[in-house]
């Protein structure tokens, strides 16, 4: 029945099948073809699988995060980063970046980041004089940090998936990763600026400037603080805590940037709708066929295999990012997780690795496979943003790749860097 | 036809907002009750839920109608023009039957939880699991609503409310 599961679910995504109902449809297959089990049953787990109140979440910071490009934060926030490194060799390019994990603060998906200051980033870079693929390749880059800086949509799910963890001990495991992600992708763009001579010919603004753009910029930066210390000080839940940045969007939208109206509010919130439907669909979908895995013993098998080779925890875990890296190439973090979490956490569990460490290298592992070809959801949006072809934006990857890379391994070598902030928090 | 279409998408697109803006509200006002005198809706947390399954599966035929759902295309890109077409001609009969199957599966769910109550609302649980047909008829109907353009030439309808296609966020 797993076979069969596995087989059709690659070849009808090989077909171009939307992936949600690639999984639902070969979770009937398996079913249909390889047990006695009735057909109701899938329908039965898609429901159990949307009706969640931590879920709630996924749709609100979906919306929190469109009210806010809708208020225009996506200007100030890249005023606000250039001004400090605006003169600099690659200055535009390291404006990419910081403004890019200023707005991982209020989305939790890579793409919202790469299709919202990351199009725009891209526009000004070329007319700054850089070549417009790595302008695309740096944007691709910088946007990973989207979905591992808090508040994140693969973190709510994942921690649906193993009970060890909270979204709140992951929103909070997920702050040291993101900022060193950030700093890869930074020490990237000045090294290929050195070696190409991308200099600037910004003037760096008056003092006065800079402060007017400051004060400009925080009230969209409040919004990290807010749940971030909301969620740490266990003054609301994760879910509380999205919908209060839903409120809060909305209130700096109409009062303090004043680019919202009231007329464009049905069409943003349909788009965060749409967005958000087309993200649980693929959870409810993938609720089923995990559901599939779980009842044919795939994951107690696979445990037992694993454990029997009495691995190390360090060779386990390499183990699992030379396997995620692979799953990477096709596959997108949202099913990865649903499909892979409830297989490997326990035997991580099992392993003594910490909890909040392992769903940080997973989750970084599987984000960085949207920045890799042949199937890299990243290097699409933004090819399609920015009128190139992929290949030449992949030709433009490669220090981005180390760079990421040498992150991961950090990550994965030094337990602390994702636990320190969780354990200090009181998680 | 194109009349009926826009009140189609119209009357849809209505009934997806009016679901997320009601969560925003019913959990809005639950934690301001919280915060305030200290008590909370018994019902909100039911009703935020059924009305994110029912966005869910309204929302999915809108979502289908401007390409906003995830699929690979790299095999899709690689193959003739003529080849392209005859591949998105199966993914649309795949998908219709699909949809069909799911349409039918999902009515007979509904029907065996007709006497079930939700714990809070005592509401009978077919309206909630009517998400289910419901949703998978509107699909089928945007999916033949786009058909033609799509096995033609690959494309898919603009977003009607929004100036771009969702960057399908699904994604993570």
């Amino acid at each position: 029945m797993a076979e069969i599961l596995f087989l059709s679910l690659f070849v009808l995504m090989v077909l171009g099948l939307p992936v949600a109902f690639a999984m639902a449809i070969s979770v009937f297959a398996a079913i249909g073809l390889g047990s006695s089990y009735p057909q109701i049953v899938v329908v039965k787990e898609m429901f159990s699988g949307l009706d969640s109140f931590p879920l709630l979440a996924v749709p609100f910071f979906i919306l929190a995060a469109e009210i806010m490009t809708g208020g225009a934060i996506t200007h100030t926030l890249l005023r606000f980063a250039a001004q400090f490194v605006g003169h600099l060799r690659g200055g535009l390019g390291y404006a990419n970046v910081i403004s890019s994990t200023m707005f991982a603060g209020i989305s939790g998906s890579a793409l919202a980041d790469a299709a919202g200051p990351g199009a725009m980033m891209i526009r000004m870079m070329e007319k700054g004089g850089y070549d417009r693929p790595y302008a695309g390749a740096l944007t691709i880059s910088s946007a990973v940090v989207g979905p591992i800086i808090p508040p994140s949509i693969v973190m709510i799910i994942y921690a649906l998936q193993d009970q060890q963890v909270s979204v709140g001990s992951l929103f909070m495991a997920g702050v040291v990763p993101g900022l060193l992600l950030a700093c890869g992708s930074l020490v990237a763009n000045g090294w290929v600026s050195w070696k190409r001579d991308y200099r600037s010919d910004e003037a760096r603004p008056d003092r006065a400037q800079m402060w007017r753009n400051t004060a400009m910029a925080l009230p969209a930066l409040g919004l990290i603080v807010l749940i971030v210390g909301g969620i740490r000080g266990g003054i609301f839940t994760p879910t509380e805590a999205s919908v209060i940045a839903v409120f809060y969007a909305l209130f700096c939208g109409f009062f303090i940037y004043r680019a919202l109206r009231l007329r464009d509010l049905p069409g943003i919130v349909l788009r965060a709708a749409l967005i958000a439907a087309a993200v649980l669909l693929i959870l409810g979908a993938a609720r089923a066929f995990a559901w599939v895995l779980v009842i044919e013993g795939v994951p107690q098998f696979l445990a037992q295999t694993i454990i029997s080779w009495e691995l190390s925890p360090i060779l386990f875990l390499l183990a699992v990012n030379v396997l995620l890296l692979l799953f990477g190439l096709f596959m997108d973090p949202l099913p990865g997780v649903m499909i892979l979490v409830p297989i490997l956490a326990p035997i991580s569990h099992a392993l003594g690795i910490a909890p909040d460490h392992f769903a940080i290298v997973v989750i970084v592992n599987l984000t960085l496979g949207l920045t890799t070809p042949p199937v890299g959801s990243l290097i699409f949006v933004v090819s399609s943003a920015v009128n190139l072809k992929p290949a030449a934006l992949i030709r433009e990857m490669p220090p981005f790749f180390l760079a990421n890379f040498l992150v991961l391994l950090l990550l994965t070598f030094v337990p602390a860097l994702s636990t320190w902030l969780p354990k200090i928090s009181g998680f | 036809m194109r009349r009926l279409e826009r009140i189609l998408v119209g009357l849809n697109a209505a009934v997806v907002i009016a679901c997320l803006a009601g969560m925003v509200a019913v959990v809005g006002a639950n934690v301001a009750l919280r915060f305030t005198t200290n008590h909370s809706l018994p019902w909100s947390d039911e009703v935020a839920r059924y009305l994110m399954i029912w966005m869910t599966f309204l929302g999915a035929g809108l979502a289908l109608r401007i390409g906003g759902h995830v699929a690979i295309t790299n095999l899709h890109d690689v193959l003739s023009t003529r080849a392209q077409r005859l591949l998105r001609a199966g993914i649309v009969a795949g998908l219709l039957f699909f949809f069909g199957y799911m349409v039918m599966v999902g009515w007979d769910y509904m029907q065996r939880a007709q006497y079930q109550m939700t714990p809070a609302l005592r509401l009978s649980f077919r309206y909630v699991y009517a998400a289910m047909p419901v949703g998978f008829t509107l699909l089928i109907l945007h999916l033949l609503l786009i058909a033609k353009p799509f096995v033609l030439a690959g494309q898919y309808r603009t977003a009607e409310g929004a100036d771009e296609n969702l960057p399908g966020a699904a994604n993570g």
